[in-house]
């Protein structure tokens, strides 16, 4: 079943190089196919437990071993059936918004990309599949024109240091304990210097390549410049798989000694990048860039929840990173298919196109303020989950008021910046004109992650329950 | 797999070790400092070169003190030619972008 996820993007991506007219249909259907097989391998573990497969039959230590444990599978899912809407979303605008052939294989190399660091436990598998990312990331930024090349050139050469520092650590490790394992890494595991230097350095490619500050500069220009469909993909999913290698390193290797010692950093990181992200989502004047600001600044809460992890190992700090993770995704996904929508519909880059937007494309505006509850954090949505989740772990710790005064101000800053533009939306009084008559089924391709945000309350104890006790 | 910490390697191995050291000095100076982008490309791939040199000094472990493995660790070769062919693509790839942008800078619609 795993092997499937990973060989179907494959083939479908070839054969969209062969048959470029058929490109679209083989996106939609491969995506389709995929999300229905990763839910069945969500129901297959949660009965079962972790699965566990060596390809094609090798002995364990020398084939390439991919496991499958519950929360690898809800990522596998939440990557699939997002891929499967932006691709509906792509086949309603590609002909509006001259998307470019080459959207359509490297999309589904994304996919692959993606899944295969879902299911990977080896350091130099995850390497790679990091490479492959960062790759089909890039490509995809450079498909919006001529403009978009300069950051996507700058995307790419951070992205390849930041692998090139992380690759350097892998030789280090394997140098000194002779696996690549990470199970049977950290059974050899031991603190000192030379550990510890190798996991700084393969910390700092990792938050390099997730745009977790003071490492994020290149992120708003990259995701920014892509088109909507792209930026969409990129913020919602591509710098989560970092991010999950960065969780794999610190939770799984890391000695104790090692983990408290790097724990008040990343808390401090990610207070940092909600604070300074924020108020730069409240500063910038353009639109997409407003969303890919409020990426870094959201991002932030997943690093201050692996700190807070790591310092406390409590594991409603591990629910609430995973949390963060799932609703982001989903909410930003929303956030940039409904602004790219409105954006190309009232045409022009700027927040003030969006003026009286409430009146002109009300559909896609409800979506972009339903997923900026979602961000805010707004009962009963995922972003609340999540936060709540925070929020307990720290009581439960007690005495951390200065973490919980630091979260108000944060969600106060998110509420500022969503509500900027809900308020010019509903500015009535000087409407921006559309170019043309805004398409009703983009809109509401927009709208549906949003609505499944929402819904991710609905299934709050079960979610909750798997991944506190996952927690990687 | 033979166990051995980087203090029992030989020093001609440390000699190559920190020469592989310093080629992921200057390549991580060049790419820092460096304003042209072409030099920024080439930086990473000094930085690359830096590292899989320590691949393939580290391959030879054990194997210079005289005993253990009777050949070099297979398994950081495989690493290597993987890492190359990643590196590879993505310095035509970068190469391929720096080409694009250049012409796309020359064309006289862009110029001011």
């Amino acid at each position: 079943m795993m092997v499937l996820l990973l060989v179907l993007p494959l083939l479908g991506a070839l054969l969209m190089l062969l048959w470029p007219k058929v490109a679209p249909l083989l996106t939609l259907l491969t995506a389709a196919v995929c999300s229905l097989v990763a839910l069945q391998l969500v129901s297959r573990v949660s009965e079962q437990g972790s699965l566990q497969i060596l390809l094609a039959g090798w002995p364990s230590g020398l084939a390439i071993s991919l496991e499958a444990n519950s929360l690898s599978s809800l990522l596998i899912l939440l990557t699939t059936v997002l891929q499967l809407l932006v691709a509906l979303y792509a086949v309603a605008t590609y002909r509006r918004d001259k998307l470019g052939a080459g959207f359509w294989p490297l999309s589904s190399l994304l996919q692959l990309g993606l899944t295969a660091l879902w299911l990977s436990r080896d350091l130099f598998n995850l390497y790679v599949c990091l490479e492959l990312l960062g790759i089909a990331a890039v490509a995809l930024v450079s498909l919006s024109g001529d403009k978009a090349i300069k950051p996507a050139l700058n995307y790419l050469l951070l992205s390849l240091f930041g692998s090139l520092c992380y690759l350097l650590g892998v030789a280090m490790l394997y140098g000194a304990y002779g696996v690549l394992d990470i199970s049977a890494l950290a059974l050899q595991w031991q603190a000192n210097l030379l550990s510890s230097a190798a996991l700084v350095l393969m910390t700092l490619g990792l938050m390099l390549k997730a745009a977790l500050w003071p490492l994020h500069a290149w992120l708003p220009a990259a995701h920014a410049a892509a088109p909507a469909p792209v930026s969409a993909l990129l913020s919602a999913l591509v710098v989560k798989g970092p991010l999950f290698i960065l969780c794999l390193l610190w939770l799984q290797l890391a000695a104790t000694t090692q983990a408290q010692a790097m724990a008040p950093l990343f808390s401090f990181c990610g207070l940092a990048a909600l604070l300074l992200g924020g108020i730069a989502a409240l500063r910038t004047p353009l639109a997409k860039n407003m969303v890919a600001y409020s990426t870094v600044a959201q991002l932030g809460y997943a690093t201050l929840a692996l700190g807070l992890l790591l310092q406390f190992n409590q594991p409603l700090f591990a629910a609430a990173l995973w949390l963060f993770v799932l609703a982001h995704a989903l909410a930003k996904a929303a956030c940039f298919l409904a602004i790219g929508e409105m954006t190309a519909t009232l045409g022009g880059k700027r927040l003030n196109t969006l003026k009286g937007a409430s009146q002109t494309m009300p559909l896609a505006m409800f979506a972009f303020a339903v997923a900026g509850g979602s961000l805010i954090g707004l009962p009963p949505s995922g972003g609340f989950l999540a936060k709540w989740a925070l929020l307990q772990g720290l009581w439960l710790q007690g005495d951390q008021l200065l973490y919980l005064l630091a979260i108000v101000v944060v969600t106060l800053l998110s509420a500022a910046y969503v509500f900027r533009v809900v308020a010019l939306a509903f500015d009535r009084a000087k409407p921006v004109k559309p170019d043309f008559a805004p398409h009703i089924v983009p809109q509401w391709l927009a709208l549906l992650p949003a609505l499944a945000v929402w819904a991710m309350t609905l299934y709050s104890e079960p979610l909750l329950r798997l991944l506190k006790q996952e927690g990687l | 797999m033979t166990e051995l910490s980087m203090t029992e390697l030989s020093p001609q191995l440390l000699l190559y070790i920190a020469t592989a050291a310093c080629l992921f000095a200057i390549g991580v100076y060049g790419f820092i400092v460096g304003p042209q982008t072409l030099r920024r490309i080439l930086a990473l791939n000094i930085i690359s070169a830096g590292i899989f040199m320590l691949m393939v000094v580290l391959a030879y472990r054990g194997l210079a003190n005289g005993q253990a493995r009777a050949s070099p660790d297979p398994v950081l070769h495989a690493l290597i030619l993987t890492g190359l062919v990643v590196a590879v693509s993505a310095t035509a790839f970068a190469l391929a972008l720096l080409g694009r942008l250049k012409q796309t800078q020359a064309s006289p619609e862009h110029q001011p």
